[in-house]
């Protein structure tokens, strides 16, 4: 007899997937978020050979499937580099540079929302460049580009669903498992797709209260 | 599970060797006309799905807006790939079979026409209420003028964003090679297979992804330039 | 006949139209004159079922505008020119006039197109038919405008404050236009700030301040100083008018 009914362990399956899909989202927001600001700073900087290439990785990565590069990453660096890769490592080399390459052009973006005005004060009244960037350029940037990120983040726990078709066993992957068992596709992907939905609600509602805390330390916007 | 090295003789491997992928072109080009055709195809479902969203989200019905908000509301929350494998696992079960690329083109219309909505939502509450009044008092009725002014100057202004809706479409095209459709990137994998050398296939297939969605911005901008020469003067 | 009877509008809580009582005969041209936020342009769009009533009646030969039924015959019958032109951006000077024609009126195209360009040669545009309203300068989308009112083939033109977006010289070019329709027959209910102008070729003059009308006389009455401008307001209205005529005349 085929063991083909839901049974209450599948709801641990789905927690479990859903940790991991959110685990690998955090960790690799994080990891993309200091790519990408990095790669920001290069550009602003004006590094000579990194600030092409980091423009030149960006545009790649933006344009380009992130399947593509799951594949890439998963299927071709073992053969290219001779080294064995892990799902949830090409997973996370993956989505932290996807991520990263968003992140790139919204940092540029906030950073150059910032009038050189202000810039050149800063660097009168004696601060140095690092000091000009942490304590003027970061908040304000940090201000603007808030509410583009949220929708970048939202975007890209969507995002993490492609793991699944490397082998992760993430929300979707157990949804396929699933899937596969109990044959009985409209309540398994209507509870997968609702899960990921409350998740991204939750993502973009805690984003929005880092929003209006962040904000209230620039009060001229209130003006 | 851990991708055992396939590689045994490490020495008789060229570094990096693209020519590879000559021998199957062909093979690689109908994979890209498929998901030239899955594109087209899904680009004119997302804005008729689009537009008949966002028409629901301006109307004066309260239940009509509420509708189309958590339309739009669910499909962007929710992965591609859920959507797509709920349509192509769950259809069959209700008795519709549809094959892998209709299956396919019909999700890609049904996530870009949440997208769609919006960029035309935005473009109809863009246009100035003076032109409808006009159209309005000339006693030209509500259906024609939806057809023949509301959406030709939503659309038009709409181009740009409406471009990054066919990018994302083009992008999110690849998903369907999980569906045993074998467009670009389902082509793709079955190449990688068989030449055993993925790392090049999909760093070729990288740069062409790139480079078509480059040409495709780059013609979007151009029919910007063009339509909106005749609108407002301003071109930007 | 344009029959307007005891009609009130308020936006919120403020009243713009209170009791205004006004007929306009076919064959009249009547110029409503008043100070900014005194109603008229609201008055108008009223008319034209662009604002609906809170109080009184519209009629337009015999049609409640008020009624969603008899609206679309009402306004087949009237057509109006917008003091910002509103012209369709997407489409060209000839589709502009001719769209109305073909949808509402179903003339055919080329009937609807024969008569557009005779419309556009009428006000000096026959070259410019086929050019797109931001090609044209203002006083060239006024007359397209006025075109595309007048392809219709209205009974009554409802002009709003047609010249105000318009430099002296492209208003004196639309204001030869309406003076010589006026001089057609043309039945013209005008919203002007050229008081010269609408003395010139007005029959009547309806003066409205704060939403009430203060008087409706013919014009010579109107400006008479036993007539109109025995009314401080009127007077004082008049009075700060720039003068558009030199002394004397």
């Amino acid at each position: 007899m085929r063991f083909a009914a839901f049974t209450w362990y599948d709801l641990v399956l789905l927690a479990q997937g859903l940790g991991v899909s959110l685990g690998l989202f955090l960790v690799t927001s994080l990891l993309g978020l200091a790519l990408g600001t990095l790669w920001a700073v290069i550009r602003y900087y004006r590094v000579p050979g990194l600030t092409p290439l980091v423009a030149f990785v960006a545009e790649l990565l933006k344009n380009s499937p992130v399947l593509v590069q799951l594949f890439l990453v998963f299927f071709g660096f073992p053969a290219f580099f001779k080294l064995n890769v892990t799902p949830v490592e090409a997973a996370v080399i993956t989505l932290t540079g996807n991520t990263a390459a968003f992140i790139y052009v919204i940092a540029v973006a906030a950073i150059d929302s910032i009038g050189r005005d202000q810039i050149e004060a800063a660097r009168v009244f004696g601060l140095t460049r690092w000091q000009v960037l942490r304590r003027v350029i970061a908040p304000q940037a940090a201000a603007f580009a808030i509410g583009p990120l949220i929708g970048l983040l939202v975007n890209q726990l969507q995002v993490t669903s492609l793991i699944s078709v490397i082998g992760v066993l993430d929300l979707t992957k157990i949804g396929a498992i699933l899937n596969l068992r109990t044959l009985k596709p409209f309540i398994v992907w209507t509870a997968v797709g609702l899960l990921y939905y409350l998740a991204a609600k939750l993502v973009a509602r805690i984003g929005w209260r880092l929003e209006r805390r962040l904000s209230r330390y620039s009060a001229w916007r209130g003006l | 599970m851990k991708p055992v090295s396939i590689y045994a003789e490490p020495e008789k491997r060229v570094l990096f060797d693209p020519s590879i992928l000559m021998a199957h072109l062909s093979f690689l080009a109908a994979g890209a006309l498929l998901t030239a055709q899955a594109c087209v195809l899904a680009l004119t479902g997302s804005l008729v799905v689009g537009a008949g969203v966002a028409i629901a989200r301006t109307s004066a019905s309260a239940g009509l807006r509420k509708a189309a908000a958590v339309y739009v509301d669910v499909f962007r929350n929710v992965p591609f790939i859920v959507q797509l494998f709920f349509f192509y696992y769950g259809l069959p079960e209700i008795g519709i079979y549809i094959d892998a690329f209709t299956t396919g083109v019909v999700a890609l219309s049904i996530a870009g026409g949440a997208f769609a909505s919006d960029v035309i939502r935005s473009g109809i509450l863009a246009i100035d209420p003076g032109i409808i009044e006009a159209a309005e008092v000339s006693g030209l009725s509500k259906r024609i003028i939806f057809t023949k002014i509301v959406l030709p100057v939503a659309l038009r202004t709409s181009i740009r964003p409406l471009g990054s809706v066919l990018i994302n479409l083009i992008l999110t095209s690849s998903i369907l090679s999980t569906i045993t459709l074998n467009e670009l990137t389902g082509s793709a994998k079955i190449v990688a297979a068989d030449t055993f050398r993925p790392f090049e296939v999909y760093a070729a297939l990288l740069v062409v992804y790139a480079a078509f969605t480059y040409a495709v911005s780059i013609a979007i901008t151009l029919l910007h330039r063009r339509q909106n020469r005749y609108l407002g003067g301003k071109v930007t | 006949m344009i029959q307007v009877e005891k009609v009130g509008k308020k936006f919120g809580a403020v009243t713009v139209l209170d009791g205004v009582d006004l007929t306009v005969q076919p064959g009249e041209v009547v110029s409503i004159l008043g100070a900014s936020g005194s109603g008229k342009s609201t008055l108008i769009r009223c008319i034209n079922g662009l604002e609906k009533l809170d109080a009184g009646r519209i009629t337009v030969d015999e049609f409640d505008v008020s009624n969603p039924k008899q609206l679309a015959e009402a306004r087949k019958r009237s057509g109006t020119v917008f003091q910002l032109f509103n012209l369709y951006p997407h489409m060209t000077a000839l589709q502009n006039v001719t769209l109305a024609p073909i949808e509402v009126l179903k003339l055919p195209r080329t009937h609807a197109e024969e008569e557009g360009r005779a419309l556009l040669a009428s006000v000096d545009l026959a070259d410019r038919a086929d050019a797109y309203p931001a090609q044209l300068s203002g006083g060239q989308r006024q007359r397209v405008g006025i075109c595309r009112a007048l392809a219709m083939k209205p009974r009554y033109l409802l002009l709003d404050e047609v010249t105000s977006a318009l430099d002296p010289e492209m208003t004196a070019e639309v204001l030869n236009i309406l003076a010589a329709l006026a001089k057609q027959g043309t039945t013209m209910l005008f919203v002007t700030h050229e008081i010269a102008f609408a003395r010139g070729i007005s029959d009547r003059i309806v003066f409205l301040d704060k939403g009430k009308l203060v008087v409706d006389l013919p014009t010579d009455r109107f400006f008479a100083p036993d007539g109109g401008l025995a009314n401080p307001r009127i007077a004082q209205f008049l009075s700060k008018m720039r003068p558009h005529r030199p002394e004397g005349n």
